[in-house]
């Protein structure tokens, strides 16, 4: 029950050479002991928390005894808490001790000094902006705060204000309502059905020209994102639809006098599933699916480069879904091959040779695999092969051979085998074939 | 000796008599007394003394016959009955082992008791238990039933725990009855009487209670009331807080907080007065809380000045000019009485006074305005966080100058480090001290202190402009420390100018004047002193705290100062005289921060458990408490300019920002519907509120700690992992913040 019991005081008493003490003067002593104890703690506290700390030091004790007109304790370090060692005297009887390691006197002085701690500096951050935390990374994030109680709650809740705040998910109505006018909401609806008209070559084109330069469309903008990003995912299918909800987000993003970049997130999406989504448009021609996947891969290309500025994360991210998907094998070839143009229209020949060039070896394995004459996968690794030496050619391009005087067009047996050791021996085959030194020498010459 | 009812033995029998009636207890004392020991048994021919004395004597007489008779059996059963008698024949109450006060079972009764009670009186008769609880356990510990007193206490506690955390804390370890002479809180309530409002019915049903349960343990809880609390009732009708919509608006909230006016200093709500005269109880001095009237010749300075900035560059349209401005901030508004220059004298303005009361108007009219809330969304205000890297937990308090240029770090290491905020080089004043060159750098360190320093402070200044006639940068700092001095250094020199020498022991806490020249400190020597720069000694001492003054803060007019203390109270001094003029309880934890609007109307206190109170100090009451920090101190609080927000920054590293003007009561009052009848109809009625409310105590619950945050919260920022030492809003309206990153 007690902390300081009184056997304790015997040994104690002991120690200093008394023998013999009564057991009321022990019991006596052993609950004085405790209440002194506490009451050093007590004042010990009151310093800790004028330190604004939580954790107790010995330092505070060491103070909380000088208050108390008791000398203090010296010799304990009052930088770091104090470590305990535990040893155990028998069956549930551990002891404790302060660990005081023995410390050479030569050896520390030998040592070399330690090295002096960081200087204490400051940073400035703003923690709110006109009542928002901005979400930069000196602030938490939202997960971080999760377990803290930020807003109230509770029927008396103004929930505006947690709203504001960005914290917690009420469910809050927009206190204003997003009100479109008849003539806009119209339009949409025209602009919509324009697109999506397969009679017509001309309503289409019209349709297209308008959102592509009309002004004044900016309140219809996230109904559009929303109108595409719809349309991919129920109409997967449908090559048409696909191909012409691309050309709508082309023309939104060509639009000047349309502010698409809070809007870009949520265009990227659909945008990479024409790109290297597993099936697209069904049945349909091998071409018109192609070419449905160089749309995409053209329109982020340039979203890439529009936009790159106003979020840095975005190339990157783009690059990453590609690579992931170029990087699977089970993925179909048709996406694969979305991958490869993406990545090149992303990221360009730096790309190509960082992201594409490294893997090809091991890539061109599983071309070689698809292109034996049987197999019913051979139309599309062919479009992926052609492709792929589409997007090396983009290396040759800045790079300036050594060796362009004197030296005929064939490859050298050396560079061959460079050649197959850097591509495999495919794709070395079909440069080879096509006579492409330079692209030979720029592929082998480019580093690792 | 032998218990009563032994073998009879003829020879001693008088003696006997009397010493077995006497043993167990003391109460018998009066009764051995009264019967004389070894008086001649035939004491019938004595005239009785009083009727009382021959119904003793007369047992004697039959006692003596039957053993004259040897009629033995009947002896001992006479003299077992007659053992328990009072003189008058009235049974005594129960001796010897049973005799032990019943003071658990008595408080075990009452616990059940209150709990079964009427819904309507749950709430205040729950109140009664902690003094009863706190009583009986010191009684037990005095009177050497130790292990019944550890077993009591252990048993017990838990309830109190929420609310008494500190004093429980502090009665814990109490093991003698040495101790409990010794322990601060345990004198503080023997020493003092604890008082508890009751309405009528609620009392009287206690009171009934506890007499037909006398023999259980009853008698000695009344023996608690009587004498050491100060039970006060109370007509129900006329205080709210027993009303019945009062009582439903508890049953809300997890915690029940103690009324005002209970507890032990024992005050009528506000008033300071604690003493026992009736006539004085709830006396509330009359307050100066107007603005210091500014000085004559300075007032017009200030106005020549004005206008002639506002001709240099007129104002844009639709604003004020600097004079319009100037006569709209010192236009005393109608009853309201400011103190006179004459109450606190200042020394004569200098132009720095002048560019600085110059800078404050412009910095008045261009602020950024907060206007309260309007259609339900609070102000945008904006939060500047500068966070420390790098302190191994070593900064006990920072301050930022009123200029904005510096910042001020008191660390555990007895030195301070005072940095230039924007991380430029600090330009010296002075080219040549000490005969040495002096490196301009963005930091310097004053070492002097020797111990860790616990508060510093930057003398008023306003923002350095260029075309003002005077500088009005902050040029001093003070700093006080566990070495029980506080230091006044210049920044001009960096160097220390004077040690105030004063208080016994640690200085926790101390604050600048509103217009320098005073500050005021307080410390555990349970003390705030008030000091004046140019003296070494302290002009007053204000006491009556009962524990360490851990915080003070100056009223805005400088007529008065606040301290806020360990015992859980606040304290409003007047500097002239030197005697309280108001006090607040109500904190049921250890105040951390104060601060008074700036307005001068309302005093804001925070405690370590995570609550903000505020308070009208004209009538000494409660505004509203407000919920939301975490537990483990709130360590700063600023007001806006127009005092309608307030920010406070903690150790649960947030800064958040209150609405003061907002929903007036916490929620457990604010939910007050219906009064009477209708109250039944807001839980069958409103499902929608009643399932709100259940889901708000579920979350509760599952969490464990009762973290609520009252509505009037506008917002909350959180930091990374970095307690908030001290927020501020500038004069332009912009908060600053500042925080150690502990990994």
């Amino acid at each position: 029950m007690s902390v300081w019991n009184p056997d304790n005081i015997r040994d104690v008493a002991e120690s200093v050479g008394i023998a013999n003490l009564n057991n009321d003067v022990t019991e006596n002593l052993a609950r004085d002991v405790e209440y002194r104890i506490a009451q050093v703690l007590e004042e010990a506290l009151k310093f800790m928390r004028h330190s604004k700390r939580t954790l107790l030091t010995t330092q505070d004790v060491a103070l909380a005894l000088r208050v108390l007109d008791v000398e203090p304790l010296y010799g304990y370090e009052s930088t770091r808490p104090l470590r305990f060692g535990e040893a155990s005297l028998g069956p549930g009887q551990p002891l404790f001790y302060v660990e005081d390691e023995e410390v050479d006197f030569e050896k520390l002085i030998n040592a070399p000094l330690p090295k002096v701690p960081r200087e204490i500096s400051f940073t400035a951050h703003w923690l709110a902006v006109e009542g928002v935390q901005p979400s930069i990374p000196q602030n938490p994030t939202a997960a971080d705060s999760r377990n803290l109680e930020l807003v109230s709650k509770g029927p008396n809740a103004n929930a505006t204000l947690a709203a504001i705040s960005g914290v917690g998910n009420v469910a809050v109505k927009p206190l204003v309502k997003h009100v479109l006018s008849k003539e806009l909401q119209l339009y949409f609806e025209k602009v919509c059905n324009a697109f999506l008209d397969e009679s017509s070559e001309e309503y289409r084109t019209s349709g297209y020209s308008s959102l592509r330069e009309d002004p004044g469309l900016h309140q219809l903008v996230p109904y559009f994102v929303q109108f595409i990003s719809e349309k991919v995912t129920h109409s997967l299918k449908d090559i048409f639809v696909l191909t012409q909800v691309m050309h709508m987000a082309e023309a939104l993003v060509q639009n000047k006098s349309l502010y698409v970049d809070p809007y870009v997130a949520s265009l990227v999406p659909p945008i990479l599933t024409c790109l290297i989504g597993r099936q697209l448009g069904g049945t349909a021609d091998l071409s018109e699916q192609f070419a449905l996947r160089d749309l995409a891969a053209s329109l982020l290309g340039l979203i890439a480069k529009k936009y790159s500025h106003s979020s840095h994360t975005l190339k990157p991210r783009l690059a990453r879904s590609c690579l992931k998907t170029f990087l699977d094998p089970a993925k179909p070839f048709g996406a694969h091959y979305g991958a490869i143009i993406g990545l090149h229209a992303v990221g360009g020949p730096e790309a190509v040779r960082v992201l594409i060039l490294a893997n090809l070896r091991t890539y061109s394995n599983l071309l070689t695999d698809a292109l034996t004459d049987d197999n019913p996968r051979r139309p599309e690794a062919e479009r992926v092969l052609a492709a792929l030496l589409g997007v090396l050619a983009t290396l040759r391009e800045g790079h300036t051979s050594p060796l362009t005087n004197g030296h005929a067009a064939v490859l050298s047996d050396e560079l061959r085998l460079q050649l197959t050791e850097r591509v495999g021996d495919l794709i070395a085959s079909r440069i080879a074939d096509a006579g492409e030194v330079h692209l030979a020498h720029a592929i082998v010459t480019s580093e690792r | 000796m032998s218990a009563p009812g032994g073998a009879p033995s003829p020879a001693p029998r008088s003696a006997n008599i009397a010493g077995g009636g006497s043993m167990p207890m003391q109460q018998q004392q009066p009764m051995a007394s009264t019967t004389p020991v070894g008086a001649p048994p035939q004491g019938t021919h004595q005239p009785p003394q009083s009727s009382a004395m021959s119904q003793q004597n007369l047992n004697q007489i039959v006692i003596d016959y039957l053993a004259k008779k040897g009629y033995s059996r009947t002896e001992a059963m006479l003299r077992m009955e007659s053992a328990n008698q009072e003189i008058d024949g009235r049974p005594l109450p129960p001796l010897g082992e049973e005799a032990r006060p019943k003071y658990r079972l008595g408080f075990d009764l009452l616990k059940v008791w209150v709990e079964d009670n009427l819904d309507l009186y749950k709430p205040e008769l729950r109140r009664v238990l902690w003094p009863l609880f706190v009583y009986s356990f010191l009684n037990m510990a005095t009177s050497f039933y130790m292990h019944d007193a550890k077993q009591f206490f252990e048993t017990n506690k838990n309830l109190f725990l929420p609310e008494h955390t500190d004093d429980v804390r502090a009665l814990e370890p109490i093991s003698l009855p040495e101790h409990v002479q010794d322990n601060s809180v345990a004198k503080l309530y023997r020493g003092n009487k604890y008082r508890i409002v009751l309405s009528n019915p609620a009392f009287s049903n206690l009171i009934q209670f506890l007499e037909n349960k006398q023999k259980e343990g009853g008698s000695v809880m009344s023996a608690i009331l009587s004498s050491f609390c100060t039970v006060i009732t109370k007509e129900r009708a006329v205080d709210d807080r027993f009303s019945f919509a009062a009582m439903l608006g508890q049953a809300g909230s997890d915690q029940f907080l103690p009324a005002e006016d209970e507890g032990i200093p024992g005050h009528h709500p506000g008033s300071a007065y604690t003493g026992d005269n009736p006539a004085m109880a709830g006396t509330l001095p009359r307050l100066k809380l107007g603005k210091l009237a500014m000085e004559p010749t300075l007032e017009s300075d200030v106005r020549g000045e004005l206008a002639e900035s506002d001709e240099k560059e007129p104002p844009a349209l639709g604003r004020n000019t600097l004079v319009q401005e100037f006569e709209q901030m010192i236009k005393k508004e109608e009853d309201e009485e400011g103190p006179s220059r004459a109450d606190i004298p200042y020394p004569p303005a200098t132009a720095r006074d002048l560019a600085m009361e110059v800078q404050k108007v412009k910095e008045n009219r261009d602020r950024f305005r907060i206007e309260g809330r309007t259609g339900g969304v609070g102000p945008a205000v904006s939060v500047c966080m500068f966070t420390f890297h790098n302190t191994y937990d070593g900064v006990n308090c920072l301050d930022f100058s009123d200029d904005n240029m510096l910042v001020a770090a008191g660390m555990q290491e007895s030195y301070i480090r005072v940095w230039s905020v924007d991380g430029k080089k600090i330009p010296s004043t002075y080219d040549n001290v000490d005969g040495k060159q002096q490196q301009p750098s963005n930091s310097h360190r004053l070492i002097g202190h020797s111990g860790p320093v616990y508060a510093v402070a930057f003398a008023p200044s306003t923002t350095r402009t260029d075309d003002s006639i005077a500088p009005t940068n902050a040029r001093w700092l003070l700093s006080s420390s566990a070495d029980k001095t506080i230091r006044l250094w210049s920044l001009d020199l960096w160097q220390c100018m004077v040690v105030y020498k004063g208080h016994d022991h640690p200085v926790w806490d101390l604050k600048w004047g509103p217009y320098g020249h005073y500050f005021v400190s307080g410390g555990h020597d349970k003390t705030a002193r008030l000091w004046v720069t140019d003296h070494i000694r302290q002009q007053r001492i204000f006491v009556g705290h009962d524990q360490d003054v851990d915080c003070v803060c100056f009223h805005p007019n400088s007529a008065y100062i606040f301290t806020g203390s360990s015992d859980h109270t606040v304290r409003m001094w007047a500097v002239t005289t030197g005697n309280a003029v108001r006090m607040f309880t109500g904190h049921t934890g250890n105040i951390t921060a104060l601060s008074c609007s700036r307005n001068g109307k309302i005093l804001a206190s925070a405690d370590d458990q995570g609550s903000i109170i505020l308070w009208d100090l004209a009538p000494g009451r409660l505004l509203k408490r407000m919920r939301g920090h975490g537990k483990g101190g709130i360590w700063s609080l600023s007001w806006s300019v127009e005092s309608n927000v307030l920010v406070s920054g903690g150790a649960d590293g947030t800064v958040r920002v209150w609405d003061v003007s907002g929903p007036a009561q916490d929620p457990a009052q604010g939910r007050v519907v219906g009064e009477g009848g209708a109250g039944t109809k807001i839980d069958a009625g409103n499902p929608g509120a009643a399932s709100a409310q259940t889901s708000t105590s579920g979350i509760g619950k599952k969490k464990g700690k009762d973290v609520v945050v009252s509505p009037d919260q506008i917002s909350a920022f959180p930091t990374k992992k970095s307690p908030v030492y001290k927020v501020k809003f500038t004069n332009m309206n912009l908060i600053i913040a500042g925080g150690a990153y502990l990994p």
